[in-house]
C-alpha cells in the first residue's frame, strides 16, 4: 500500500502531467454545450464539423460579464503555449491547495 | 457543460445559486464528519487530478469535444454524493473565477448539474448496479456515463427555461453529444478507480473488492 505522502506526490505529478499534455493535445472543438448552442443557432448541423468562427455564446441573453485573470486557461494572447502551461499548473496546484485549505478549515474544531 | 454567464438570466441564476448553497452546506457537513488529517490531502490531490483532466478535451466526433467531469469518480471513490458536491464546487469555483470557464452567476447551476446531479446519479447508479452485477469497474463505468448524460439533459432544460435553447432540439443535441462524451467519463472513471484502488485499497469505501 502506498503511503499517503507518496500517494499525494505521485497524484500531483500525474495531474500536472495530464494538464501539461492537455495544452498540446486537447481538442479545440467546442464542448457539448457550445456545440448545442451552435446547432440551435443553425451554425452547425448535429453531426457536422464545428464552424471555423462560430460564436457559441452569441445566443445568450445574459448581461453579466466577468473578466477572468487567466481566460480560457491562458495568460492572454501574448502568453502562448508557455502561458497555457503556467495557467494549467497554477490551476492544478490551486485546486489542491483550496480543497486542502477548506478541508482543514471545516474540520478545525473537531478535536 | 460549463454554462457561461450569458446563458442564464440573473434572476434564474440566483435561484440555482440558492439551491446549490443548500447542497454546499450539506457537503461541508459531510466534509466535517468524514475528513481528517489523513484524508484531507487525498481528497485535495483527487481535486487536483479532476481539475487537470477537465482541461483535457478529447474529440468525440460530430465537431465536438468533451472531458471528464469527475462527479461519479469523486462520489464512488469517497462513498458519498456529497464528496462530489464538495470537490466539484471548489473545482468549479477555481475554473469560473480564475479561468473564466463557466460563469460566475451561472456557477450555482453548474454546481447543481455537475456536482449535485452528477454526484447523486453517479453514486446511486453505482451502488444499485454493484449490488446486482457485483463488478466494480462495470458498475462505475455505467454510473459515470449516466452522471454525464443526465446532467446534460438537466442543463438543456435549464437552457430552455432561460430561453437560450429550444426544448426538443436542445435535448436532442445535448443528449447526443453527452452520450458520446459519457464514454470518456465511463472509461476514465473506471480506469482512475483501478489506479487509485491499486495504490490505496483502503481508500475506496464502496467497492466489493475493497473489503477483502
Amino acid at each position: 500500500m502506498m503511503e499517503t505522502k507518496k500517494f499525494v506526490a505521485v497524484g500531483l505529478v500525474v495531474a500536472l502531467l495530464i494538464g501539461v499534455v492537455a495544452v498540446f493535445l486537447a481538442s479545440s472543438d467546442p464542448d457539448g454545450l457550445e456545440s448545442t448552442a451552435l446547432v440551435v443557432q443553425d451554425e452547425k448541423t448535429l453531426t457536422g464539423p464545428a464552424p471555423e468562427d462560430g460564436d457559441a455564446e452569441a445566443i445568450g441573453a445574459g448581461t453579466f460579464e466577468y473578466e477572468a485573470p487567466m481566460p480560457d486557461y491562458s495568460l492572454g494572447e501574448s502568453g502562448g503555449t508557455p502561458g497555457a502551461i503556467i495557467a494549467i499548473v497554477i490551476g492544478t496546484i490551486l485546486a489542491l491547495l483550496v480543497v486542502f485549505g477548506v478541508g482543514k478549515v471545516v474540520t478545525i474544531s473537531k478535536h | 457543460m460549463h454554462i457561461p454567464d450569458a446563458f442564464i438570466p440573473i434572476g434564474q441564476s440566483a435561484v440555482y445559486w440558492l439551491i446549490a448553497l443548500v447542497f454546499i452546506a450539506l457537503a461541508l457537513k459531510w466534509a466535517r464528519k468524514e475528513l481528517d488529517e489523513e484524508k484531507i490531502p487525498l481528497v485535495a490531490v483527487l481535486a487536483a487530478g479532476i481539475f487537470a483532466i477537465q482541461a483535457f478535451n478529447l474529440p468525440v466526433g460530430m465537431g465536438t469535444s468533451g472531458h471528464l467531469v469527475g462527479g461519479a469518480l469523486a462520489a464512488i471513490l469517497l462513498g458519498s454524493p456529497y464528496a462530489a458536491v464538495f470537490i466539484l464546487t471548489l473545482v468549479l469555483l477555481i475554473q469560473g473565477v480564475i479561468f473564466g470557464d463557466g460563469g460566475i452567476t451561472t456557477m450555482g447551476a453548474n454546481i447543481i448539474n455537475m456536482g449535485v446531479i452528477g454526484g447523486f446519479v453517479g453514486y446511486y447508479t453505482y451502488t444499485g448496479l454493484l449490488s446486482v452485477v457485483k463488478n466494480t469497474y462495470l458498475s462505475a463505468g455505467v454510473a459515470a456515463w449516466f452522471a454525464c448524460f443526465i446532467p446534460a439533459l438537466a442543463a438543456s432544460v435549464e437552457m430552455w427555461i432561460a430561453g437560450t435553447f429550444p426544448l426538443v432540439p436542445g435535448l436532442i443535441a445535448m443528449g447526443t453529444y453527452h452520450a458520446a462524451i459519457g464514454i470518456i467519463e465511463a472509461v476514465i472513471t473506471a480506469g482512475a478507480i483501478y489506479l487509485v484502488t491499486t495504490a490505496r485499497p483502503d481508500l475506496m469505501k464502496t467497492s466489493t473488492e475493497a473489503a477483502t
